[in-house]
């Protein structure tokens, strides 16, 4: 299998808390990969890990056989990985432009820059609120700025935290497609959803976490019924966990 | 068309400024007008690392670095002011760089208070510095008027000079504004951890915002030094008139855009000079009780700035093409 992002024994500790412990894992090239976990499982840690706004104390990431473990946020994300916030904060700019702000590092000119933001724009279906404050947009937008913002940096592997809650169930439906339709369009997606149904639909394979280690990994059907998985969430003493 | 009926009055507006000095002989007003514009350029040189959410109270490090910097050349080296002026500039970006250390590293207050410090310790360094600043005695620049000299029998030449530093600076930060250093700035404004994320090395942008900013202040310093003729360490490095007062102007008339700074500084100076004027003589300090109480009713009423009051309206007359426009 091509490999595209390579974790190994990645650990974060904050004090004597180990936020992330010894985790390994590798994402493949083209996949939709999920990642779910109680709360506090470290989850966006990793995440925070991966796109570099935290160092790791151990271990190595690698992006195509590249190490990024100790590069910068804004190399990493020249580097190919891309990401989105589970608190969705705006920049306090026009729709457009914040979707202009990354593409400045491809592009020098203004109108080049915005005539990239509005494709992307195009492709989540925001074009027609270019010209608005975010504030104005309701929240399943504002998300989909969040993507599009993302997807202004070019990613190879896209970071999603939680782009599916707080929403209702037909945006949930609007946004859901919207992942596949960014994977079909050659991006990789590791993200994070607390929303299982949507979860199982379009992830391939599932990464489970609890108390900062990858407890379980697999298609959603061999996680759900893995009997660790099931003490991580209902806190039952299953014997050999 | 709208957009037109606007240039024409700005073009108008701007002749007028021309002939000001034609009609108004009065030193008086021409003076004022002269630190009008004066203000202008140091608080939209002031507002640049605003645009990323830096707030500094230190600019007095770099008008007092820009000023001195030109008139030791001048007097004790006899070297033109137009020369001074190149060199002013770079020694207040030299400063620039070394209050850079803090930008990057510090948040919010923390740089904030650290740039008081730098331009609190430049000031004591030119005190103790006898041999080249003369210390609290100050330098005075000699009376030989040339152009030369930057030294007029007139008070013509300042006005203009004035004007175009005011202008030059506008310029420069609608440009930088809107262009992707300007983006990358708002953007770590609004969310530092976002923008990292999103492949800005908000380090670098903060660092240029402050290049920049230093940079121009020590070159309008220049010029300002040459027009009051005296630099002491005192007022070059006063915290009150090049620290504070393009903050407060900034924050008043609205920080971290274009237009805020302008605004600012043209209701700002005068006013402070009359509050100095009158209320200053009746009770030391009073004037900056009225400061105060101006900065909290901003502060709490207005956070935004006097633009954010005048934005809405603006928009609604260029709504007719509505290509995004900011400021």
């Amino acid at each position: 299998m091509d490999d595209l992002l390579v974790v190994r024994d990645l650990t974060k500790n904050f004090g004597g808390l180990a936020a992330v412990s010894e985790v390994s894992f590798e994402v493949r090239r083209g996949e939709i990969l999920g990642l779910i976990g109680p709360n506090g499982a470290g989850k966006t840690t990793l995440f925070n890990l991966i796109s570099g706004l935290l160092v790791s104390n151990r271990g190595s990431i690698m992006l195509e056989g590249e190490d990024l473990t100790k590069k910068p946020p804004y190399k990493r994300s020249a580097m190919g990985v891309g990401r989105t916030f589970q608190v969705v904060r705006p920049f306090d700019m026009t729709v457009l432009e914040n979707v202009m702000v990354p593409i400045f590092a491809h592009y020098k000119t203004s109108k080049e820059a915005k005539e990239k933001a509005f494709e992307i724009l195009e492709m989540v279906k925001l074009d027609k609120m270019a010209d608005k404050m975010p504030a104005n947009l309701t929240l399943a937008q504002r998300k989909r700025i969040e993507v599009a913002r993302a997807l202004a940096t070019k990613p190879k592997l896209l970071l999603l935290d939680e782009v599916l809650a707080g929403l209702n169930p037909t945006e949930v439906a609007e946004n859901l497609p919207l992942i596949r339709q960014v994977r079909d369009s050659g991006v990789t997606i590791l993200f994070i959803e607390h929303l299982m149904d949507a979860m199982m639909a379009i992830s391939e394979r599932v990464l489970v976490m609890d108390q900062g280690a990858l407890i379980a990994c697999g298609t959603p059907d061999e996680v759900t019924s893995d009997q660790c998985v099931i003490t991580a969430y209902l806190g039952e003493e299953a014997p050999g966990c | 068309m709208r957009n037109n009926k606007l240039k024409t009055a700005a073009t108008i507006f701007l002749l007028g400024l021309l002939a000001v000095p034609l009609y108004f002989t009065s030193t008086f007003v021409l003076h004022m007008f002269t630190l009008v514009f004066f203000y202008i350029a140091l608080t939209a040189a002031w507002n640049i690392p605003a645009f990323g959410g830096k707030f500094s109270l230190g600019h007095a490090a770099f008008f007092g670095l820009g000023g001195y910097t030109a008139a030791i050349l001048y007097v004790k080296l006899g070297i033109s002011p137009f020369i001074g002026v190149v060199a002013g500039t770079f020694v207040a970006m030299v400063g620039g760089v070394i209050l850079s250390f803090p930008l990057i590293r510090l948040k919010g207050p923390f740089f904030t208070l650290s740039s008081i410090a730098f331009a609190e310790v430049l000031r004591m360094v030119a005190v103790d510095w006898r041999a080249l600043t003369n210390g609290s005695v100050g330098i005075n620049i000699p009376f030989k008027p040339s152009w030369l000299n930057l030294t007029f029998t007139s008070g013509a030449p300042f006005y203009y000079m004035a004007l175009g530093l005011a202008l030059l600076v506008i310029g420069l930060a609608w440009w930088i504004r809107s262009s992707s250093l300007g983006y990358h700035l708002r953007a770590a404004a609004a969310d530092e951890d976002a923008a990292r994320a999103l492949g800005i090395n908000t380090a670098k942008a903060h660092f240029l915002g402050l290049m920049w900013s230093s940079g121009l202040t020590g070159m309008i310093a220049v010029f300002y030094v040459f027009y009051n003729y005296v630099l002491e360490p005192g007022t070059a490095f006063s915290m009150d008139l090049f620290s504070l007062q393009p903050a407060m102007n900034g924050i008043i008339g609205g920080m971290g855009t274009v237009w805020g700074p302008v605004i600012g500084a043209i209701i700002m100076t005068p006013l402070g000079e009359f509050l100095r004027f009158y209320l200053g003589t009746i009770q030391q300090g009073l004037n900056f009780v009225v400061y105060g109480l101006m900065l909290i009713a901003v502060v709490n009423f207005v956070p935004g700035g006097i633009v954010s009051l005048i934005e809405p309206w603006f928009k609604k007359k260029k709504s007719g093409d509505s290509s995004a426009a900011d400021n």
